[in-house]
């Protein structure tokens, strides 16, 4: 009688396992489009850990739809042209129902066509210049209203900055950003005469030259500001070489958008204490949700790694998109998208991320000071603030507006109330 | 600022002689009523105000936690505009405790308790060691109850300046120091005084120069009698300091404005209004003085709204598409009074030469504002030979780089003909090789003392290795030579990824080569740099010494000119080759543990010099050392010339100066120093 019974249950187990993996027919794939080497891969390489551990916990939690998720990580090198490449064979070869990927907006530009050609979908977790709402990337990264602009507010407003420094890498975001902070300033009072620009290719390392503008700059006595939006590993030799000067961040503060823990953990920041970086989220927030994400990194990563901005955003994208698939009930780019709108999920400096119809986030603005241990003391804090693709300071822009929900349209002409166009600007 | 030490540490008599007349100057402001008095009245009433004062600073020795509570969300939650009321209350209170709360604000050393009340703490595990604000008394508390107070960068700046007048004559020299440092940051007239009294009492020599140097700025800026500024603004005319500048260039300051006659106050300069006669227009707008330009939109507004049966004017409205249609209609408006007169560019300018547009100085005192010219103009003139030395530094340095990088490369491409892809990646070996040295031994000089011989040995090897694996049988086939050494170079690229990860790598320089050489606020080199090229130089001489005075060399020398010859006379070009080929490649290793301490240490270093390293040698020509120096010293100015040309875009030079080499070699193609007799025909 026992026997007949526990070979019963045993069949019925086993079948209830064969239903269940029965019920997986397609299985869920997520594409990690990150670069693993080359110059980007100083800031690129904890993303793709990222994307592996929160792949790891939701299958722990059972998967999506009932299927375990299986992460595609592919090298595309720092090679913009490549990024195009690997994205195309993620979406063609591998059949990835999301990408999450990308740092530098010219690989995001690089990637733009083959997605909106295969209606493929990405998240972008960096934050960017703007001007761009494209049907298939959902931006969980910072806007220029998001960062740009409240930094140079705290520089003009808290730190008196009369004169400021632009230093760029020579691509898309930092030239479109300064565009916008050029008009800002000047719409702020300051005169042409007091912004110097400056641009230098990826993986710089002879900053000698520059450093000296920049403190010849303080010449006529105003105060001198300098905003950043240096990338990658070039960050090293700059701020080695302002170490090498001496520069204190009493004298010359500097303001840095794609600085933050990742970077720093390379460098001895003793003598950075006081520089500045404007992000959405620093590893220093003190919320128990932010707690419990870092003791989870570490035991997965080890003790000695950090989290960052990006982080954040991958893991409030990554959560979004579970909820969004989950709710449209499959995978369907068109049905997971319409699913997103909307979509709220609490971020881990204590407030709610809500997607918005212009495929942004609201996110809270916070400025954090470096401390000798690399890490940042959070020196100001606002409340969400909704992501703004066109932005308000440059004329073109201006009149243009993103709702993909409602209007069906990223590039939406308010004046002449028609639709610019409905693939992007690559 | 930087705490720029002067060459001269003496003070100048010109200095002394200055520092008493303001003193004395100071101190009679100061003192304007006479302390003691003959009368005993007189006497009887100052001691019975001091006995008040005294109880009464007695009753408030407890009172600076009530200040703070009257000021607490200024003091929680601060900000650089808002700090300032909270600051000149506790000042104004007199408190003894009041420095030490202040400085223990700035180094974020004050927590508020859930209650609102402040201490001043200090973290211990999980528990906080508090100190009351007023008494002192210890305690210790959870820190769960406590927020912790971070006043950003302005605000510390503010706090800075108010602890001025504290930390002057603190008996602790790292208080003086910060308090002085204050004062560059944040000029202001308050502290002339404070800081004129403390010069005396000062004991240390360097800090008592800065604190001259400061003084000389403040009385430039807010000293009450003329002579006194002048005085100062004629001693900053030798200071080329960034900071010197600054008070000079804050004294000149200017305001523009219009008027229809002759301007009255110290006037800079007449402005003409034709170099840009709509800036100028604009400004007669925004003072009211002239109307608005009528812009097209105005125009046609103005048409719109004018519409009467079917015409404006008399123009009919099928008529008004054209300027002139428009234009007719708009003076037919102005004729009947309904519009102001049209804003023509002759108006414009007829409007322009009525008034005087000038720029005026905001210092009244005409003498102070020559003085500050005159000593502006002296000061730009050393600052532009300054500026010229440093960029010459920089120059020598980039040169010396770039010689260190390509003088290994020049070698084997001069003997051997061999054009060596790879030869960045034994910089990149070189750099791994410091690295890993600096892993195992972690004093930084002695690690690096091993590294140098360490890395030329390994990449020797190396260059040997791959001499007689691959290039021995590809001699005399340049082209597959250069595809087999390019697959070779991404390979060990790959190599590198697999063993070190593909992240940059730390190769730290010891401390004492930490820092710059600094002579003045424009001329500075950093140590690294100067080591560098000390480094190339050992290397200038080294390498000659081997060529000219050795075996080997000779050797080298009779298989570059004609290999068929020397090995005729007994000697093996095979070996020499090996040899020679691997001499360079170690060359590039020691190379490359220099280039990893000032730059990074990545995989793709290599990729970074090669093109450097290259052109370096098709520019000097190869074979011979010097060819090398001179491409080298002839790469490195001209790219800083270029940045210096072009200071907003780096890439721009790099650019310029490949466009510059392809002009180079129509002209001279062998290069600078080129080989000469029969055997370097080719």
């Amino acid at each position: 009688m026992t026997l007949k019974l526990s070979s019963l249950t045993l069949a019925a187990l086993l079948g209830s396992t064969t239903l269940a993996a029965a019920e997986c027919a397609d299985p869920v794939k997520v594409g990690v489009l990150h670069s693993l080497s080359g110059t980007m891969a100083i800031s690129e390489t904890t993303l793709k850990d990222t994307m592996l551990m929160l792949v790891e916990k939701q299958n722990a939690a059972g998967g999506v739809l009932g299927c375990q998720i299986e992460a595609v990580v592919v090298d595309p090198a720092s090679d913009w042209p490549l990024f195009a490449e690997k994205a195309r064979e993620l979406l063609t070869v591998s059949d990835v129902d999301v990408i999450f990927g990308n740092w530098t907006s010219v690989s995001r530009k690089s990637v733009l066509p083959v997605i909106e050609e295969l209606n493929g979908l990405l998240f972008y977790p960096v934050q960017y210049e703007g001007e761009e709402s494209s049907r298939n990337v959902f931006y969980t990264g910072a806007a220029p209203n998001q960062q740009a602009i409240p930094a140079v507010d705290y520089f003009l407003e808290e730190l008196g900055v009369e004169k400021f420094a632009l230093l760029g890498t020579d691509y898309v975001y930092p030239r479109t950003t300064n565009n916008i902070l050029e008009q800002y300033l000047q719409d702020k009072g300051i005169a042409k005469e007091d912004i110097f620009v400056n641009y230098t290719p990826f993986g710089h390392s002879d900053w000698a030259t520059i450093v000296g503008d920049v403190v010849a700059l303080g010449a006529d006595g105003k105060q001198v500001g300098v905003v950043s939006t240096i990338n990658g590993d070039a960050n090293i030799g700059f701020y080695k070489e302002l170490a090498a000067a001496d520069i204190s961040a009493d004298d010359i503060p500097v303001v840095a958008f794609s600085v933050g823990e990742e970077e720093l953990s390379g460098l001895d920041t003793s003598n950075l204490v006081g520089h500045l970086a404007a992000w959405n989220y620093f590893m220093s927030a003190d919320t128990p949700a932010n707690a419990e994400f870092i003791a989870e990194w570490k035991a997965f990563a080890g003790e000695d790694r950090v989290t960052n901005d990006p982080m954040e955003a991958h893991y409030i994208g990554f959560n979004m998109w579970i909820n969004a698939v989950e709710a449209a009930g499959t995978t369907d780019v068109d049905a997971v998208r319409t699913a997103m709108y909307g979509q709220e999920f609490p971020n881990l400096t204590g407030g709610t991320a809500v997607m918005l119809p212009n495929h942004h986030l609201a996110k809270p603005v916070l400025i954090g000071e470096i401390t000798a241990d690399g890490q940042f003391d959070i020196v100001s804090q606002t409340s969400e603030v909704p992501g703004d693709a066109w932005t308000d300071f440059l004329p073109a822009s201006a009149v243009l507006t993103s709702d993909w929900k409602d209007l069906g349209c990223g590039m939406y002409n308010t004046e002449t109330k028609t639709c610019v166009q409905l693939t992007s600007n690559y | 600022m930087r705490y720029v030490q002067h060459r001269n540490q003496d003070l100048r008599t010109a200095d002394v002689q200055l520092l008493t007349g303001l003193r004395r100057a100071a101190t009679f402001a100061a003192l304007r009523i006479p302390l003691y008095s003959e009368s005993f009245s007189m006497r009887l009433l100052f001691s019975a105000l001091v006995f008040c004062l005294l109880s009464v600073a007695g009753a408030q020795a407890q009172d600076l936690q009530r200040i703070l509570q009257t000021h607490a969300s200024e003091i929680s939650d601060p900000s650089r505009s808002s700090v300032g009321v909270a600051l000149d209350d506790m000042i104004a209170a007199g408190l003894p405790q009041t420095a030490d709360f202040l400085e223990q604000w700035s180094d974020k050393n004050v927590w508020q308790r859930t209650d609102g009340v402040f201490f001043i703490a200090r973290e211990q595990g999980d528990d906080l060691a508090l100190r009351d604000v007023d008494t002192g008394a210890a305690s210790s508390a959870p820190q769960a109850e406590f927020t912790q107070l971070k006043p950003n960068g302005g605000v510390r700046r503010v706090i800075g300046t108010a602890l001025v007048q504290f930390q002057l004559s603190d008996p602790d020299l790292e208080r003086r120091t910060t308090a002085v440092a204050s004062i560059a940051r944040r000029p202001e007239a308050e502290q002339l005084q404070p800081l004129l009294a403390s010069i005396s009492k000062e004991t240390d020599p360097a800090l008592r120069a800065r604190k001259i140097q400061l003084a000389n700025f403040l009385s430039a800026s807010f000293a009450e009698a003329p002579q006194d500024r002048i005085t100062a603004i004629e001693s900053l005319s030798e200071d080329t300091s960034v900071e010197a500048r600054a008070v000079l260039n804050q004294i000149l300051r200017v305001e523009q404005g219009v008027v229809e006659a002759a301007p009255e106050g110290n006037i800079a300069r007449i402005l003409d209004p034709s170099e840009s006669p709509d800036a100028a227009y604009a400004q007669l707008v925004s003072a009211s003085l002239a109307p608005a330009p009528t812009t097209p939109a105005m125009i046609r507004a103005a048409l719109e709204n004018n519409i009467i049966g079917g015409r404006v004017g008399d123009v009919p409205v099928a008529e008004l598409d054209t300027d002139i249609g428009r234009a007719r209609a708009y003076g037919a408006l102005v004729l009947a009074g309904l519009m102001p007169p049209l804003v023509t560019s002759e108006s414009r300018d007829e409007m322009l030469s009525r008034y005087t547009f000038y720029e005026r100085y905001l210092e009244t005192d005409a003498a102070i504002t020559d003085a500050a010219e005159e000593a502006l103009a002296s000061v730009e003139a050393r600052v532009g030979w300054a500026q010229t030395i440093d960029l010459a530094l920089d120059g020598l340095s980039l040169a010396s780089i770039y010689f260190l990088a390509a003088i290994g490369l020049a070698i084997t491409f001069g003997v051997m003909g061999v054009i060596n892809m790879a030869h960045g990646e034994f910089i990149m070996m070189g750099a791994y090789t410091g690295y890993v040295v600096q892993q195992f031994i972690p004093d930084y000089t002695l690690s690096l003392v091993v590294a140098l011989p360490l890395a030329f040995a390994i990449t020797f090897v190396a260059g040997v290795l791959m001499e007689r694996l691959v290039i021995r049988h590809l001699y005399h086939r340049p082209l597959e030579t250069l595809l087999a050494t390019f697959g070779i170079s991404i390979a060990l690229q790959q190599l590198a990824k697999n063993i070190f990860g593909t992240q940059a790598r730390p190769l730290t320089s010891p401390a004492w080569l930490d820092g710059a050489l600094v002579y003045s606020d424009v001329i500075q080199i950093s140590y690294i740099r100067i080591a560098i090229f000390v480094l190339a130089l050992i290397f200038l001489a080294l390498i000659l010494f081997v060529f000219k005075r050795t075996r080997l060399g000779l050797e080298v020398r009779a298989v570059t000119q004609n290999p068929g010859m020397a090995a005729s006379m007994g000697i093996n070009p095979d070996r020499i080759n090996m040899l020679t080929f691997g001499f360079g490649s170690g060359i590039a290793g020691i190379a490359g543990v220099a280039i990893g301490l000032y730059a990074k240490v990545t995989s793709e270093m290599g990729a970074d010099y090669i093109v450097q390293s290259f052109m370096t040698v098709v520019v000097g020509g190869v074979g011979n050392v010097w060819g090398t120096l001179a491409g080298a010293s002839l790469i490195g100015f001209l790219q800083k010339g270029i940045e210096w040309l072009n200071p907003s875009n780096t890439l721009a030079a790099q650019t310029y100066m490949i466009l510059f080499i392809i002009l180079f070699i129509q002209f001279r193609p062998k290069g600078i120093v080129a080989l000469k007799g029969r055997a370097a025909a080719d």
